[in-house]
């Protein structure tokens, strides 16, 4: 029986209607295309404290099977530089294991929590001298104070 | 809304002096009848000449970075215009090709299927008068100089450059050589710096898409609108 289903490719509408299930009926599935321009089922593996959610599916072709839903809290400013340090590994195949479930992981007090690229913003790091000028700039006086 | 005893002077002169603030306080107007005279003190709020507010942890962000406290009307519709505007340009940025070394090898796997360029609407386009970015990748030697310069002047405004690799940005690996120029930030104003030696198409993909996030920031018509 599931054999015939299958030969009449019912199980892939079965996947289209979980896709759909999954992400929150029509209208969020139609937010989420919106949104990430992508619509995937998968197991939620973890929340990082930026709120994104890290999803894995290995129904889908390796480099493609793990992703991350940014935050709704970001709407369309979402930004590679949001996946802290921890989940990256974990987002690139550099570790199968997720932060919360390794007990290798180094914690040491130096290190300092995650920040999101800040370029183009006011909490940008603007870089600065701390040597003596080389050249020192010409003020002219004014003539008179008139 | 105005007193009976108020001669039509007063309230013309009311008039011309809601006009000169710039529409800003008419609400706070209406609902103060009692000294239609007095110009009202305008109350200075602080707008980031350039950039976007950083954002906390946690804190909703929304989709313009146009939103001051005390907005006027107009100022409203006008940031609204920019948010058009600028949605319009970030969905079609498109690059023009001016690999000068390595660096466009990655230049072209940012334009090949792993990385896609496409699906951010950015097309290469072969001449400079159809572009909005030139990205220079690679080394930027004395002798390709006056080219780089009069492609980038060939350009339409608004143009944007992304300087790609070690070489494009301060000369890099030639930064000591007699024919090279030290960084091709010297001949053309760079917005994007994309370091590397060479850069991975990756990063180059994510320069671009950072350029994108300041197109979005631009402010023709808020600009327009204030002089």
């Amino acid at each position: 029986m599931s054999n015939i289903a299958k030969f009449l490719a019912l199980d892939k509408v079965a996947t289209f209607f979980n896709i759909i299930k999954q992400n929150g009926g029509i209208r969020g599935s139609l937010f989420k295309l919106y949104r990430q321009d992508e619509l995937k089922d998968g197991a939620l593996v973890g929340e990082d404290k930026f709120g994104n959610k890290y999803f894995e599916n290995p129904r889908y072709f390796y480099g493609r099977n793990r992703w991350v839903e940014y935050s709704d809290k970001f709407h369309m400013n979402y930004d590679g530089s949001q996946v802290p340090a921890e989940w990256y590994g974990w987002l690139h195949y550099k570790t199968d294991l997720p932060p919360h479930l390794d007990p290798n992981r180094p914690k040491y007090k130096w290190m300092n929590d995650w920040n999101e690229n800040l370029s183009g913003t006011t909490g940008q790091y603007t870089p600065y001298s701390t040597t003596r000028l080389k050249v020192e700039a010409w003020e002219p006086k004014p003539k008179s104070t008139v | 809304m105005f007193l009976a005893s108020h001669s039509w002077r007063v309230y013309l002169r009311n008039q011309v002096s809601l006009v000169q603030t710039g529409f800003r306080w008419y609400s706070d107007k209406c609902g103060k009848p009692k000294k239609p005279v007095a110009t009202p003190k305008k109350k200075k709020v602080y707008v980031n000449p350039h950039g976007d507010r950083s954002y906390k942890v946690g804190e909703v962000r929304r989709y313009s970075p146009f939103h001051y406290p005390e907005q006027s009307k107009v100022e409203w519709v006008v940031a609204r215009m920019d948010d058009i505007l600028n949605w319009g340009r970030k969905g079609s940025l498109w690059p023009l090709t001016f690999g000068l070394a390595c660096c466009a090898l990655e230049m072209m796997h940012y334009a090949g299927p792993r990385y896609d360029m496409d699906r951010y609407g950015m097309v290469f386009r072969g001449t400079p008068r159809q572009t909005d970015v030139i990205i220079v990748a690679g080394t930027v030697t004395n002798k390709m100089a006056p080219i780089l310069r009069k492609t980038y002047d060939m350009m339409p405004e608004p143009r944007f450059v992304v300087s790609m690799g070690s070489c494009a940005i301060g000369g890099g690996y030639y930064h000591y050589t007699y024919s090279t120029v030290r960084g091709c930030n010297r001949i053309i104003p760079v917005d994007i710096y994309v370091p590397g030696c060479p850069p991975t198409a990756e990063a180059l993909l994510y320069g671009m898409l950072l350029l994108t996030k300041k197109v979005k920031r631009m402010r023709i018509c808020q600009t327009w609108y204030r002089h």
